[in-house]
């Protein structure tokens, strides 16, 4: 636990700013789903909005630290994604 | 059992074997979730599950029923009893929205919720009415209705004694909707023999009204819309499955893996000093902890 903890501090010092975006984008999305309870289309683009974020996130955080990948890209675009597919059923069954 | 534990190890711990990634978050096994989600979709879409077994949603008029009295015995009032001509008339209401496209208590050409119960023919000395629409479960409406000070004065209004409910599923707006009507009401009685009535004004809906007078009242049919809703029936709360827990269920055990995998794979990783190229654990973690977050806000709906 205590590598975790260690890693954590020096991942999130060293990137402080990208990670303050995300977690403001976070909590962006979820203020949004929580604005546009019952209206199913405007949740889903809540969702498309937030999972396309993620994935430019993911690129520029790696153009900053100099370790964009192929991989790394897909990697960020199949999370995003699956996660957008599955909640679809449950948003626009 | 070694085998077993041996794939389980090569899944969520990086060593050589996985070239120092879990398996489960290889682009692969990425590849392969992707897969199974767009082929559920594609199958969920296909078979059209939620109107063959007609409900998208796991609200029932019995669970309804039984919560709304729960709350009436928790506050010290009487139970409500559940009155045919009030769930027919919340089902006409519901009908009518859908035909009209309109998400209000009032309709666009002025119907009010009492032209409804009126046309059901029932007579009332007081009446009210709940809307509530894209919930997944009963317990959500409640929840939400009783948070609401205008709703909840209606769920615990003293003066009523019967209740009627409506849970139909159709197209409003374009988009697939449950729309839930609760229409509350008291039948005429003693106020019948009244010789002055008060004609009700426009008012808040969830206020009581009085009836001017006794009066028969047409009953017109409701036009049928051509893209018929579906009615979830009482006789949904005894299907062996519900739809909107399986897919609520599907959706957080997906994300609880995904999210072990990836504190697995990050404390082996920082533990073992392993450099590697990929994406980062810390932004995935966020990603899915803010939609398991948001997973909270898709099961409520609206209501008016």
């Amino acid at each position: 636990m205590k590598h975790i903890v260690i890693y954590l501090k020096k991942e999130v010092k060293k990137n402080l700013l990208d990670y303050l975006f995300l977690f403001t984008a976070g909590v962006f999305f979820v203020v949004s789903l929580n604005m546009f309870k019952g209206e199913r289309m405007l949740e889903f683009v809540v969702l498309l909005g937030f999972a396309s974020f993620y994935i430019v996130w993911g690129i520029y955080h790696h153009i900053l630290e100099d370790t964009l990948h192929l991989k790394t890209v897909i990697e960020y675009i199949l999370i995003a994604f699956t996660v957008v597919f599955l909640l679809k059923i449950l948003i626009l069954p | 059992m070694k085998t077993i534990f041996d794939f389980i190890h090569h899944l969520f711990v990086p060593k050589e074997d996985n070239n120092y990634r879990a398996k489960a978050l290889h682009p692969d096994f990425l590849t392969y979730y992707l897969l199974i989600a767009l082929f559920l979709t594609f199958v969920f879409k296909q078979t059209n599950l939620h109107n063959v077994l007609g409900f998208a949603t796991d609200i029932s008029t019995d669970k309804l029923y039984q919560l709304t009295n729960q709350v009436r015995e928790k506050n010290g009032l009487s139970d409500l009893s559940y009155n045919e001509r009030l769930a027919t008339a919340a089902y006409q209401k519901a009908q009518d929205m859908f035909s009209r496209n309109y998400w209000a208590h009032y309709g666009p050409n002025g119907s009010t919720p009492w032209d409804f119960i009126l046309r059901a023919n029932y007579q009332y000395e007081f009446a009210g009415e709940n809307l509530a629409k894209n919930f997944l479960f009963s317990q959500g409406v409640m929840d939400a209705w009783m948070n609401s000070s205008t709703h909840r004065d209606n769920l615990l209004k003293k003066d009523y004694s019967e209740v009627g409910f409506a849970v139909v599923n159709g197209i409003l707006n374009g988009e697939q909707t449950t729309l839930v009507v609760q229409m509350f009401g008291k039948p005429l009685g003693s106020l019948a023999k009244k010789t002055s009535p008060i004609i009700p004004e426009a008012q808040p809906v969830q206020a009581a009204e009085k009836v001017p007078k006794p009066q028969v009242v047409e009953i017109s049919p409701v036009p049928v819309p051509k893209t018929q809703p579906a009615i979830l029936s009482k006789e949904s709360s005894v299907l062996p499955f519900r739809l909107a827990n399986i897919t609520l269920n599907m959706n957080v055990v997906f994300l609880g893996f995904l999210m072990l995998a990836l504190v697995l794979d990050f404390y082996f990783a920082s533990k073992l000093n392993i450099v590697r190229i990929g994406g980062k654990n810390v932004a995935h973690f966020m990603f899915l902890g803010f939609v398991l977050i948001g997973l909270l806000f898709l099961t409520k709906g609206a209501i008016i």
